[in-house]
């Protein structure tokens, strides 16, 4: 069923008075329009998929660092006024003098205008049959309408990621040994029926058992940021990610997944220099314990080293020498409720050296999201499963993000999407 | 006895004589009693250090009386004194290394002083030293709430409710505070198998507590029938009475006769049924049969409840019949209401007349009756029904209806829109809607109003091609008027039953865009999420 075509002819006209989230709006096109990231937006979330998909359509775009929470400044078009009006995304229209005091502002504090020029292609590192609604990226991504693809093991073994600019891990285990959720859950429908789909993936793919087929695409993901891709990656998979890098030619898998338990001179036999964040963590080498390394500070599987969740903040950098960390840590929030996941947070002292801290716990001794270059590329990790749902676990029901479409928790996590589009700019150093 | 006149020198608040007694007492056959009002009258006093020498004194005497060391804990926490706290605490695990009440006790006193962490690391020592927490389940259940560890404490409960079932309430207000996406899994735990009545019952106040008594039926419905349950049944029933909760209260009501029937709960159940617009469940609950006879207990109690229902089902004429059957055993003002309640019977089938003679035989009471304010309105006179409606005690979505519409209207009679409810009460749904219709062309002012009427009536007979052209007619001919976002929402659903998304996203995206102030915007926001899959499909507002 179908409106009629007088319907739909007014409907059009009346979107151009638009009043409910437009502040200040004029009736005339062909200036600016002011997307503001600070408490005066409704819907932060939405908000990044309305400048993706403006970068996108290939309008002008930019990312005013520390200026209103990171304010996105997008040229005014009738179909971006339209797609704000449908999302409940709060705009401002400027007119070139108003421009013109916000640019005077931006120059004289630490503030920066940073073009985004193109929309970076995305990728989500995740089984074809999985809901979008388990990992917390693409449900960000979905609420936000940003478009993205999932790849896995097959796509990656055929060396699809060079399609990509952008690549998200969430909670894969790249030990290929399924979280070590075999010791809870060994019975559990779901995960016989994952470890029948990771064994025969294995097998076709040409590999001996799960953990050599998972090293090795976690080597393929080492080349993609080494060849200047962007890495996003959270929860358990942040932590698996460097202990299949580093572990590439050791078995660090216990014998429930390989059939012969872990080398015992694993730890000795590491190769941090290949790695990204970490170096000289600490392998748990009981079976019966279900954590991977020292690496994570919080342990929440294990009980008797589970670590209470507090609160992190967000550093400030200087958005003019130092634009991408800046980016990443854009937000209308400094402190933020922490959640737990499989691997929830990193301990500082197996950070390696030049890592850029992004959020850390004061006083704790443990850091929440990192950020760093490799090669050509950049990396990030974010500790934690789902910023909406601290206490996650398995079969919880997904995060409704329309309840929380103004999470600081869930912004980290689109700025990531976005920063891949900001215009290279040298440094003013 | 020095104890008793301890205890009667504390009743008169003079605390320091009375402390003389208690002291002379605690080495008596009552001394623990003794040391209780002892630990009272010295907090009276504000002296709670006197406690301490005593105290060693007695557990030197008898380490094994808990009594004394509990009071011990208490008075140490009194006064601040952590590190003598947590070294008494440690003294008393070495002299009964096989004690849970140690533990217990140490962990109520550091929750009560919010200091859920050491409670839990006092409960995680008692697991190690003891090998289990089998009886500090409550203190586990509290201490796990405490620190947001929503699925840990209702395990914990759930054990803790087997052995003092008295604690549901307990349970269900720890647990309330549990976000809703650890939610499901603590039901899973209330509702896992065996079934056991108090974490059912706890489950079921944790649900009402959360806002869905339907959910807290759901936990109690499947319970074996047996006094337990039944109990169980009735009580619950009781709060969704309370609550006007109907359906619920009748299910729960309907339950608990099939343990035992007697003539109050059947009553209950059958005027819940009544109130959730069930009249023949109403009649088939409580029989008269019930009454054995008893024509007393018949007209006070199962006659308004029969009368009432066999008016609403638009059988007045056997109304009026029972009524005169039990008339000897009516007061004047029962009578009276009961003609009014017939009255309101044949409002309902339509037979002004006969109404008017029921009523008119109730005198003025009947003038200013519901039924007299429908009755007006049947016949057009809107000044009167607008007056008579609004007073009334009534509450449907028919009244509703009827108040929107009259409130809108300027002219004191419309008696065409007067013959379009009277076709509604008869239940001639189609010729209602088209009578709507036909008085909307002569009442401009509420024309959107009665079309969108007639397209709920026609949507709900699933005519939908007669309900579509309406909410066409009023989106493209009455846009300016609040009926227009709500037709657009109402076929946006409709369309997206019959799983036409791109047909419910335009019309959605047009309510957002075109009445950006309609207070609509927000609910299509969300229908438009859930129809684009932006958002995960368990959230699905029922429609």
């Amino acid at each position: 069923m179908s409106l009629s075509m007088t319907v739909l002819a007014r409907a059009r006209t009346i979107v151009a008075g638009i009043a409910l989230v437009l502040v200040g709006a004029t009736a005339a096109y062909g200036q600016r329009l002011l997307v503001p990231m600070d408490d005066a937006q409704q819907n932060h979330l939405k908000a990044y998929g309305l400048a993706y998909n403006a970068i996108k359509a290939g309008a002008s775009a930019e990312w005013l660092l520390n200026y209103r929470g990171g304010a996105f400044l997008l040229a005014d078009t009738p179909e971006l006024r339209r797609q704000a009006g449908l999302s409940g995304i709060t705009i401002e229209v400027l007119d070139n003098g108003k421009l013109g005091q916000i640019r005077s502002e931006i120059a004289a504090n630490n503030m920066e205008a940073v073009p985004l020029e193109k929309a970076p292609k995305v990728a989500v590192y995740t089984p074809v049959d999985a809901l979008p609604w388990d990992d917390a990226v693409t449900l960000a991504l979905k609420y936000a309408g940003i478009e993205y693809t999932s790849i896995y093991d097959d796509e990656v073994e055929r060396g699809d990621l060079t399609k990509y600019d952008w690549l998200h891990l969430h909670h894969e285990d790249f030990t290929g040994q399924l979280n070590k959720f075999y010791l809870s859950y060994r019975d559990a429908p779901w995960f016989i029926d994952l470890l029948q789909k990771n064994t025969s993936a294995a097998k076709r793919l040409g590999f001996a058992n799960m953990p050599a087929l998972k090293k090795d695409v976690a080597e393929k993901i080492r080349e993609f940021v080494d060849r200047g891709g962007f890495l996003f990656a959270m929860c358990g998979a942040t932590e698996t990610l460097e202990l299949a890098i580093a572990g590439k030619g050791v078995d660090i898998a216990q014998s429930f997944v390989d059939g012969t338990p872990m080398d015992p001179d694993a730890d000795r036999k590491m190769d941090w220099k290949r790695t990204f964040a970490f170096h000289d963590a600490h392998l748990e080498q009981s079976p019966f314990v279900n954590s991977m390394s020292d690496i994570d500070g919080h342990q929440v599987n294990v009980p008797g080293r589970r670590q209470p969740l507090g609160t992190f903040t967000l550093f400030n950098f200087s958005a003019k020498f130092d634009p991408v960390p800046s980016m990443l840590v854009q937000n209308h929030r400094a402190v933020v409720n922490d959640f737990y996941g499989v691997t929830t947070s990193f301990t500082k002292t197996v950070l390696k050296p030049g890592v850029t801290v992004l959020a850390n716990e004061e006083g704790a001794p443990w850091v929440k999201y990192l950020h760093g270059d490799y090669g050509k590329g950049t990396w990030t990790y974010y500790g934690g499963h789902d910023p909406e749902d601290p206490q996650h676990a398995i079969g919880n029901p997904p995060t409704d993000l329309s309840l929380f479409k103004n999470s600081p928790g869930y912004r980290l996590i689109l700025n990531n999407v976005l920063f891949p589009a900001a215009k290279k700019k040298p440094l003013k150093t | 006895m020095a104890f008793y006149k301890a205890l009667d020198l504390e009743a008169a608040g003079k605390y320091r004589e009375a402390v003389v007694l208690f002291r002379t007492a605690l080495h008596t056959p009552a001394g623990v009693n003794a040391l209780l009002g002892l630990e009272r009258a010295f907090a009276e006093l504000g002296w709670a250090d006197s406690l301490v020498a005593p105290l060693d004194t007695l557990i030197a005497a008898d380490s094994h009386e808990e009594t004394y060391r509990t009071v011990q804990l208490r008075t140490l926490q009194t006064l601040g004194r952590d590190a003598d706290l947590h070294r008494a605490f440690d003294k008393w695990v070495r002299d009964l290394p096989n004690s849970a009440t140690p533990y217990r006790e140490y962990a109520r006193l550091l929750l009560q002083k919010n200091r859920a962490g050491a409670a839990d690391s006092v409960l995680i020592q008692a697991k190690q030293a003891l090998g289990t927490t089998k009886d500090l389940q409550f203190e586990l259940a509290q201490a796990r709430a405490a620190q947001g560890q929503w699925i840990e404490s209702a395990q914990a409960w759930r054990q803790a409710l087997l052995t003092a079932d008295y604690l549901e309430q307990a349970a269900a207000y720890a647990l309330a505070p549990t976000p809703s996406s650890s939610r499901q899994q603590v039901r899973e735990i209330f509702l896992a198998l065996p079934v056991e009545v108090p974490s059912r019952r706890a489950l079921a106040d944790l649900e009402t507590t959360w806002g869905s008594p339907a959910d807290g039926w759901n936990a109690l419905k499947g319970l074996p029938v047996d006094s337990a349950s039944s109990e169980a049944w009735s009580e619950f029933a009781k709060r969704a009475e309370s609550e006007d909760r109907w359906t619920i209260a009748r299910e729960a009501l309907e339950a608990s006769l099939h343990y035992k029937r007697t003539p109050e709960i059947a009553i209950r159940a059958a005027t819940a049924a009544m109130n959730a617009g069930d009249a023949p469940a109403s009649l088939r609950l409580a029989p008269m049969s019930d009454a054995h006879g008893d024509s007393t207990l018949i007209a006070h109690s199962y006659l308004p409840l029969h009368a009432r229902a066999l008016a609403a089902l638009g059988r007045p004429a056997e109304a009026e019949k029972l009524v005169d059957t039990y008339d000897r055993f009516l007061s004047p003002g029962a009578h009276n209401s009961l003609t009014r309640t017939i009255a309101w019977g044949w409002v309902r089938t339509g037979d002004m007349n006969r109404a008017r003679a029921a009523l008119a035989a109730t005198g003025a009471e009947g003038d200013s009756s519901d039924a007299a304010g429908w009755l007006a309105l049947y016949e057009g006179n809107i000044k009167s029904a607008r007056g008579l409606l609004r007073g009334g005690t009534e509450s449907s979505p028919e009244l509703a209806l009827a108040l929107g519409l009259i409130a809108r209207l300027k002219a004191d009679t419309a008696p065409a829109i007067g013959k379009a409810f009277l076709a509604l009460a008869r239940g001639d749904t189609a010729g209602a809607a088209a009578q709507f219709i036909q008085s909307g062309e002569r009442t401009p002012t509420v024309r959107s109003l009665l079309l969108l009427t007639a397209a709920q009536l026609q949507a709900g007979l699933k005519n939908d091609t007669a309900a579509v052209a309406l909410w066409s007619r009023i989106v493209t001919d009455e846009k300016d008027t609040p009926e227009a976002p709500q037709a657009e929402l109402e076929w946006s659903r409709l369309l997206r039953r019959k799983n036409d998304t791109a047909g419910a996203t335009q019309h959605l995206e047009h309510l957002i865009l075109a009445y950006p102030l309609s207070a609509l915007v927000p609910q299509a926001r969300r229908e438009l999420e859930l129809v684009k899959s932006a958002i995960p499909p368990s959230s699905t507002l029922s429609f």
